[in-house]
């Protein structure tokens, strides 16, 4: 369970939040929405520990994360944000053993080597593991961070605890095939005593795979809900600035948004 | 070719390659001596052998002169090795170097400003600090210019490559004119010493030089070493590794002060030598590997290999006089710097692969 409690975040004359608190709940997709500049990736950076807030806390199990050491935070909170490039020929491997670099010293375990094969078998990207990373293309490059992080928080068969993690805009230099494989992946991590926190822009995308949701506006809450239908067409269309329809799939039953301007 | 092979296994390759190069370089010279000579002279310098009246010159060349030599040409390589290691995983870069980023130029100026004015009142506060004068202000160059061409060419956590290239430009001109005009200042034994030790040279060895060179680079390299881990972990960016529970801020700090220390005591020795330090990671990379817990022994292991071929060069090409040691890095250096640029350049910011 993470919690952010009466968060201000101030850069010189810029007062990015505002008195935010949410709590994002254990076992969820938690979905923060809102427009360019509402602060959604500064509450994630304040939510990860990345960034120290101006004012306020931020609990993790309850406990202030300064209080816990940057080892034991990195054991259990994994951030995927968007597209990362290396100047340097590092294999696939290697870059998803950097995920298990808070578990070990200098030499990692044979349990070490056996999660970056599970993590790597997750993603499909078994049979490039000694390819150089920047040679992959975008989207499996996207593949290979995942791998990171899942290695990073991987629970193995002993729980110490929640884990949880953070998603800032992934998917957005991917298609809309690694957008979903990511997303997925992401969803089959809440069957194992994980949280997702993810900030993402596609609103259609993120009503799809979250569970809660918190809309960001000009770094207030406007809105923190479990329930998409509360997720009103007025809402959006004060927030995002656009007009919005909801229309229904006639197959599925399911309902997404039409934005116009 | 190296792929097949584990880390360990390189690292003996190396090992032994460079106890060969070790072996020659102490053999070969003005004065040739053969392994048997050299084993009796270490003997006898050890107290084993007792020491046979005749004979005193050839001993008194391999000891006093030709070994310290030897030692101190490895542990530059190995100091400009690891130099050039750290410096591109601070940089996330394969074109930095200490001679690229000012930390040479600046250990260079800070280094002539005692030579030139120390025995002068204006540089008095450096009587306290006695013979440590010199690698003391080398080292205070050497920080303050590698700390400029960082914060200019850094911004948001993340390096500009050209930003980099034409600080780097200018911290070096700064220096190098500073050095010049010492070098103009100064009374004519000391100017042609400066001169020359801006190419680099091994020729003014001594056991007394040698030994805090070879200590400053062991404390260095073993700290380094700690950070093999971290240094990967920053080529995802600063964000990325501070997820990963690394202190970006604090390495990279750490980072300068131990590369500085190690570059600022040996350039106070050897002057200023160039692409080494570009050169070595580049090639461990190609033949081997990309990662740092590798790259670190490695290129101690393979500076100080390449660094003896070059000094034996050095001492070969137009004996019995030698060539400054940084004329022969820079012919095959640039090159490969080149090289690099023009990859980097073609394939839009990727410079392997």
């Amino acid at each position: 369970m993470v919690e952010v409690r009466g968060v201000h975040y101030r850069v010189n004359d810029a007062h990015i939040l505002r008195d935010v608190s949410v709590a994002f709940r254990p076992g969820r997709f938690n979905v923060i929405l809102g427009p360019n500049g509402a602060g959604k990736s500064t509450l994630l950076k304040v939510a990860t520990g990345l960034l120290a807030p101006t004012e306020g806390e931020v609990r993790f199990d309850g406990r202030d994360l300064r209080e816990l050491g940057a080892d034991t935070l990195a054991r259990r909170r994994a951030v995927l944000s968007q597209h990362v490039e290396l100047a340097f020929p590092l294999s696939v491997q290697d870059v998803v053993l950097m995920g298990r670099y808070p578990h070990y010293r200098r030499v990692p375990t044979a349990r070490d080597r056996d999660i970056v094969d599970r993590a790597l078998a997750i993603v499909d990207m078994t049979h490039k593991r000694a390819q150089a990373y920047p040679t992959l293309s975008g989207g499996e490059q996207q593949k290979v961070q995942l791998a990171r992080v899942l290695a990073q928080i991987w629970n193995y068969d002993a729980p110490d605890g929640d884990k949880v993690l953070f998603l800032d805009e992934p998917t957005s230099s991917l298609d809309v095939h690694y957008q979903l494989h990511l997303l997925d992946v992401a969803r089959e991590l809440l069957g194992f005593h994980c949280t997702v926190i993810a900030v993402l822009h596609d609103l259609n995308v993120a009503l799809q795979y979250g569970d809660a949701f918190v809309v960001l506006e000009d770094g207030r809450v406007a809105e923190a809900t479990d329930d998409p239908n509360l997720i009103s067409a007025s809402l959006l269309e004060r927030v995002f600035k656009v007009r919005a329809r909801r229309l229904t799939d006639p197959e599925s039953g399911d309902t997404f948004w039409r934005f116009r301007l | 070719m190296l792929k097949r092979l584990t880390f360990a296994q390189v690292y003996l390759l190396l090992a032994v390659l460079l106890a060969g190069a070790v072996v020659a370089s102490a053999g070969i010279g003005a004065f040739t001596f053969s392994p048997a000579e050299m084993l009796r002279y270490l003997g006898e310098a050890a107290g084993w052998m007792s020491a046979p009246a005749s004979d005193t010159l050839g001993r008194n060349v391999f000891l006093e002169l030709r070994l310290p030599r030897v030692v101190l040409a490895g542990v530059t390589g190995a100091v400009l090795g690891v130099s050039g290691t750290i410096m591109q995983g601070l940089f996330r870069n394969p074109i930095v170097e200490p001679g690229l980023a000012g930390t040479s130029a600046g250990a260079a100026f800070g280094a002539a400003l005692v030579f030139v004015l120390g025995e002068k009142t204006t540089l008095a506060f450096t009587a306290p600090l006695g013979a440590l004068a010199v690698p003391v202000l080398a080292f205070v160059g050497a920080f303050a210019a590698t700390m400029l061409v960082y914060r200019v060419s850094t911004s948001f956590g993340k390096v500009n490559v050209f930003t980099l290239l034409l600080a780097g430009i200018a911290v070096n001109a700064v220096c190098s004119a500073g050095t010049g005009f010492l070098s103009y200042i100064a009374r004519d034994p000391q100017a042609r010493n400066i001169t020359f030790w801006n190419l680099g040279t091994f020729t003014t060895a001594s056991w007394r030089g040698t030994v805090l060179v070879s200590v400053a680079f062991l404390l260095c390299f073993a700290w380094a070493l700690r950070h093999g881990k971290s240094l990967n972990a920053l080529m995802l960016g600063e964000d990325e590794a501070a997820a990963l529970g690394i202190d970006p801020a604090g390495l990279i700090l750490r980072l300068i002060i131990l590369n500085t220390i190690m570059v600022a005591v040996d350039t106070a020795m050897v002057g200023v030598i160039a692409f080494i330090g570009l050169v070595v990671p580049h090639m461990l990379r190609m033949m081997k590997s990309a990662d740092y817990t590798f790259l670190l022994p490695a290129s101690a292991l393979f500076g100080a290999l390449l660094m003896e071929c070059i000094d034996i060069v050095a001492r070969l090409v137009i004996s019995p006089a030698e060539l400054p040691i940084g004329i022969i890095t820079a012919v095959v250096g640039a090159p490969v710097f080149l090289y690099i640029l023009l990859r980097q350049q073609r394939s839009g910011g990727a410079f392997y692969g």
